[in-house]
């Protein structure tokens, strides 16, 4: 398990509990903070979007081409900043601890 | 090889396969280009699984895989023609004939994969000879060879509508096999003799001159065969494009060609005669068409890998080493059973 700081869409911060070696976007969704991870990882839905705290963001392995395309697209309706990532596309490593990000909007 | 094993070819008869074949890569008809009109979908059987047939309003033809790329419903099954597209019952999804999803309608951002990529698998289809054909390949890879033109069926001067349809119980393999199986001309069809015979390979082109110009055919992949047969100075052509529709049963399908010669005149009556000839039992001729002799072999008999041949039996393992090159996709265990 990795603690993560969590700030949500209402702008209230908490802590929760990741697991290490899955998917970032499985214990935002399964926290209750609004991340959907509709499409399961195939960076189709957009929905797992998220602001990365912007000393954590330069340490997460880049964007694939996929997800890339998948932040051009909601970019047309949402605001898409340098530290956005699908939440989907991150692994939690174990000593991944003081990992911090914000709930991004959705389409 | 050396010797024949007794006991290995006496064991091998329970072990033989019908069919050991997978279904080969190549052009194949699907169906009669007027008997699909715009707007209209049906489900087809062909390649060992099913299929949607569809044409577009704007007269596209499109083949595709039956089962929605999104949560699985079958497109042929209250699926429909909306435009361009084939859209499926289900969340009206809908795809072009090149398998693009062009249309989601709830959704507020398309997946970036649709537009980078295919995401239901149609064939690569063609429209010739008044034929709907389709390029089959286990391995979804573009077409590597071009459908020819057959002046009779694509250019002035030429009647006959007559053709044919035969299911029959094997592989095509096995059928055009009989095409360069000379001896069994003599024996299954009646023919005076075994006919002397030339066949060449070329790539995916077989070319087959039989009795010195008396049958003079050429195969084109799997899929197309044209025959001419001369009489007296006459030809009529036979165009035959078998389908594979499991991997143990196909459909044989055939027209009939020759020049438009006048009512009455002796070279109808050598073309007509031909024709017969090519299909069945013809008037004053000793030997028999396909249709009275071959089938009862080819729905009977199992595959031999490894053939006791003599002299006269024809190239047959040329043959079979020719065709091998359409089974794009198949491993070793495979090719040592075709």
């Amino acid at each position: 398990m990795t603690e993560v700081r969590v700030i949500g869409r209402d702008g209230a911060e908490r802590m929760i509990e990741a697991d290490d070696g899955s998917a970032l976007m499985d214990s935002l969704r399964d926290a209750g903070t609004g991340v959907e991870g509709t499409c399961g990882g195939a960076c189709a839905c957009g929905t797992c979007h998220v602001y990365i705290d912007a000393a954590w963001a330069a340490r997460l392995p880049a964007r694939s081409e996929d997800e890339q395309m998948m932040l051009d697209a909601i970019g047309e309706l949402v605001e898409v900043r340098a530290t956005s990532r699908l939440s989907c596309q991150i692994r939690v490593e174990p000593g991944a601890s003081g990992l911090a990000l914000e709930i991004g909007p959705v389409p | 090889m050396g010797a024949i094993n007794l006991q290995q070819l006496l064991a091998e008869t329970k072990t033989l396969e019908r069919c050991p074949f997978p279904i080969p890569t190549g052009w194949f008809f699907v169906d009669y280009s007027d008997t699909l009109k715009a707007g209209e979908l049906r489900n087809v059987q062909l390649f060992d699984q099913e299929w949607v047939l569809f044409r577009t309003e704007g007269g596209q033809v499109g083949l595709s895989d039956p089962y929605c790329p999104h949560l699985g419903a079958h497109l042929g099954h209250g699926g429909k023609v909306v435009g361009e597209n084939l859209r499926c019952p289900f969340h009206h999804w809908e795809y072009d004939t090149a398998g693009f999803c062009k249309k989601i309608p709830y959704a507020k951002v398309m997946p970036p994969v649709t537009k980078k990529q295919a995401i239901l698998r149609t064939l690569p289809m063609a429209e010739k000879y008044g034929l709907i054909w389709a390029w089959f390949d286990p391995k979804c890879e573009a077409p590597t060879w071009e459908l020819p033109h057959i002046p009779e069926m694509e250019d002035a001067g030429y009647a006959c509508t007559r053709r044919g349809t035969w299911p029959v119980n094997t592989a095509i393999q096995e059928i055009a096999e009989n095409g360069v199986d000379f001896a069994h001309l003599k024996f299954l069809h009646g023919a005076p003799g075994i006919p002397p015979a030339v066949v060449n390979f070329e790539k995916h082109i077989i070319d087959i001159n039989m009795a010195n110009g008396y049958i003079v055919g050429r195969g084109y992949g799997p899929g197309l065969n044209v025959f001419q047969f001369t009489q007296e100075g006459i030809s009529a052509t036979m165009i035959s494009y078998t389908q594979p529709i499991t991997a143990e049963r196909s459909q044989m399908n055939m027209s009939f060609r020759y020049k438009d010669y006048a009512e009455g005149s002796k070279e109808l009556h050598i073309s007509k005669k031909l024709v017969d000839h090519m299909i069945g039992a013809a008037e004053g001729e000793e030997s028999a068409g396909f249709e009275s002799v071959d089938f009862i072999v080819w729905n009977n008999k199992k595959y031999r890998p490894n053939p006791l041949l003599c002299d006269g039996d024809g190239p047959i393992l040329q043959y079979r080493k020719w065709f091998k090159q359409f089974y794009t996709a198949a491993d070793e265990g495979t090719l040592a059973k075709v």
